[in-house]
């Protein structure tokens, strides 16, 4: 039987700690560092950060910074063409580290590599490899022609395209690795099915693989967007946003505003980021709660 | 059981803590950051200030040190967050944020330190310190001048020679000049040592601070006037314009005819020192010598191997020249600009009293020509006692250094009106030159668009 007591006369009920059983005492107990570092570390920086980029004006000035613009097709063309060669080299990749020979497993080791290596060590050694002067490659052209070789890092086109590059090249053995998973768990049974019923390698992959892989294909596709979106390194370590900031992507605008004593329109041109961000993580999360 | 003895010894070591507890908390300490030195002479000789210091007045000094490039994020960093260092000094804060932080209120009034020390100072060093603040309404020393840098050449001479080429060979006249590197030593030093050298390096970088003083001396060539001693802007002369034109397009032919490295548009400031050592290129302008006195420091540091040493000395003594810009268009020799460094104080700073009793301790003579010399003749003094030093007639280096400078200098257009130190900042005129050289922009052009942003910033 409920009795519900309402109006001026309800009774006082018990103090919560009286309420709460010894479980979920703990539950709150052991749930409260973690919520502390939440707040202090996720929390307020993101919330001070949109507090520091609340001025109408600071977008303002963005839209009328021609390096702003830049920036943020530079970002549309690195995720257009980063994510989609990516992913599609994954792909294929995955069917080919997917068989099951010894020197395929070897090599995967070493293809995954460049993932498995920290940033720094590895971005700058490529820009060390580009460098138009005493680096390697240069110095391979110059030897074998006499002629110097091409401006890598120095030309606006070609320093994002090898950006772009060294991103793809830095997160490919990751991709490969997930979607090769998710071919071993396609069953085997299918493709001798096929094999008996004289498919080509084409037509099961279009009727077998792709099936099977195309809701796991487009969650990590949406889970790479997001991630570059905030690749700050690839761009940064590789040319700094230059020559004359005209390689820089919107990960990396901020610390240019911040070495030019903006700080609002470091906050706003990151703040930029969240509509393209936000809808991601929205579809993302819809489609890892299905 | 705990003891009689354990018992006693803890109320000893209580005791203890509560008597010196008082004489640890009245020892204060100051944060200092200064942009880290080229050389370890450098950083000694500040150390050393430091040491001095601590042990006369028992204030302690947490130093940090960053690079050159990171000095100003870090310190936007600490503004905004109120954590702001004691005292802080880079070589770019004076181009690039002085004059701004000033106008904003950010900086301290540093006259209490300065105005006693005052006759200490040479001409032209302490005036650039004097600056406007907006939020007090009045002009006050915001900054301590520390030391100055102007522009110099350095030319390896046996790459010259190589290329079948003396000093006496290099002409003085400013387009003869630049032909003379371009045309004639580049390709004969390659040809003899079938070694991709570069006769030019030529600094174009955004980041660095270096592009913009190279430029300011090819505009100085054309006698080319942004502004006028009240700070006025003169650009919208056509001469201006003309002048402008023909400074971008010199300074850019280098990169386009293929006499400077590709990469030095993106260089930042130890740059073209790096290319420099590398034997990549066989001359640079540099605003200090600061190329030359790497080999002397290499010479006298103990790390080294005897042979690197022998290098480093013979480098210095015998084969880097120091060297002057040709002489302008019309014929005259330039004069150079000269630029005081300056270290600041925040208002937001916590411990305000014992940080200008570091700058005073710092700028005595006794403790300032150290850290001066230290750095190799990489800076000139802002001190008449110090500039008359005998370490700047030492070498042929430091005399040509000496030279320049008592041969009269300008300052930068900063010092008359502040807003030249965004356009330092943003490096309008690196900007420019990979309009032209990155972006295939016509000279005029770069040009113009350079202008409309003078005219949008400081105006």
């Amino acid at each position: 039987m409920a009795i519900t007591i309402s109006g001026d006369h309800a009774l006082p009920g018990p103090p919560l700690s009286a309420r709460l059983t010894t479980p979920q005492v703990w539950g709150i107990v052991l749930l409260a560092p973690y919520i502390l570092v939440f707040l202090a570390f996720v929390v307020y920086p993101v919330g001070y950060g949109l507090w520091l980029a609340r001025h109408p004006a600071s977008y303002v000035a963005l839209w009328h910074d021609p390096i702003f613009a830049r920036a943020a097709v530079n970002t549309l063309i690195f995720l257009l063409i980063g994510i989609n060669v990516k992913m599609l080299i994954a792909l294929f990749l995955s069917g080919f580290f997917a068989q099951q020979r010894t020197w395929i497993k070897w090599l995967s080791v070493l293809f995954i590599l460049p993932w498995a290596v920290p940033s720094i060590p590895t971005i700058l050694s490529v820009r060390f490899m580009f460098n138009p002067e005493w680096g390697v490659i240069n110095q391979l052209i110059f030897k074998f022609t006499g002629e110097d070789g091409p401006n890598w890092l120095n030309d606006p086109a070609v320093a994002l395209t090898m950006a772009i590059g060294v991103h793809i090249w830095k997160s490919l053995p990751f991709w490969t690795l997930i979607l090769m998973t998710g071919r071993l768990a396609i069953s085997h049974d299918l493709y001798e099915a096929a094999e008996v019923d004289g498919a080509s390698w084409s037509q099961k992959f279009r009727f077998i693989t792709w099936p099977s892989m195309q809701t796991l294909y487009v969650t990590c596709t949406l889970l790479s967007m997001i991630w570059t979106l905030g690749d700050f390194n690839s761009v940064y370590l590789l040319t700094g946003g230059g020559p004359a900031d005209l390689t820089h992507v919107l990960a990396t605008l901020g610390i240019r505003y911040l070495r030019l004593d903006q700080l609002s329109l470091a906050m706003a041109s990151i703040v930029c980021a969240l509509p393209f961000v936000l809808p991601l993580v929205y579809f993302m999360m819809k489609r890892l709660s299905r | 059981m705990i003891s009689r003895r354990s018992v006693s010894l803890a109320v000893a070591a209580v005791g203890l803590f509560y008597a010196t507890a008082p004489a640890l908390a009245q020892q204060k300490t100051i944060t200092v950051w200064f942009g880290k030195g080229f050389y370890k002479s450098e950083d000694d000789a500040l150390l050393e200030a430091i040491k001095k210091f601590e042990a006369k007045t028992g204030i302690k000094v947490e130093l940090s040190q960053y690079a050159i490039q990171d000095m100003i994020p870090k310190t936007v960093a600490a503004l905004d967050s109120g954590t702001v260092p004691d005292v802080a000094y880079a070589d770019t804060y004076d181009v690039q944020v002085q004059g701004k932080w000033a106008y904003e209120g950010k900086l301290e009034d540093l006259g209490d330190v300065l105005t006693p020390m005052k006759s200490a100072f040479a001409p032209n060093t302490l005036e650039t310190a004097l600056l406007y603040n907006d939020v007090a309404k009045k002009k006050a020393y915001y900054g301590f001048p520390l030391k100055q840098q102007s522009m110099h050449v350095q030319i390896w001479q046996d790459l010259l020679e190589q290329a079948g080429f003396k000093q006496s060979d290099i002409p003085t006249k400013w387009e003869d000049y630049w032909s003379f590197w371009c045309d004639k030593v580049q390709s004969a030093s390659r040809k003899a040592t079938g070694q991709r050298i570069y006769a030019v390096g030529q600094p174009m970088g955004v980041e660095s601070t270096d592009s913009f003083q190279s430029f300011y001396t090819f505009m100085d060539a054309y006698d080319v006037k942004l502004v006028d001693d009240e700070g006025k802007l003169l650009v919208d002369d056509p001469k201006v314009r003309e002048n402008l034109t023909k400074a971008l397009k010199d300074y850019t032919d280098t990169y386009i005819r293929g006499c400077t490295p590709p990469s030095s548009t993106t260089w930042k400031d130890p740059d073209n020192n790096v290319a420099f050592h590398n034997k990549t290129i066989a001359m640079t302008h540099n605003f200090t010598i600061s190329i030359a006195a790497k080999w002397l420091d290499d010479s006298n540091n103990a790390a080294l191997t005897p042979e690197q040493r022998a290098l480093g000395k013979k480098n210095y003594d015998e084969v880097i020249i120091t060297a002057s810009f040709p002489n302008k268009p019309d014929g005259t020799p330039i004069k150079y600009r000269s630029d005081v460094k300056t270290g600041l104080m925040f208002t937001s700073a916590k411990n305000k009293a014992e940080g200008k009793e570091f700058i005073k301790f710092l700028l005595q003579e006794e403790n300032l020509r150290p850290y001066i010399e230290g750095a190799l003749g990489r800076w000139f003094p802002v001190t008449t006692a110090s500039q008359q030093s005998p370490f700047w007639q030492a070498d042929r280096h430091r005399k040509a250094v000496y030279n320049q400078f008592t041969g009269g200098t300008t300052p930068f257009d900063f010092t008359k009106n502040w807003k030249f130190t965004i356009l330092n900042n943003e490096n309008v005129w690196a900007k420019a030159m990979n309009r032209v050289v990155s972006e295939k922009v016509p000279v005029d052009k770069a040009v113009d668009e350079l202008i409309a942003r003078i005219k949008q910033v400081a105006g």
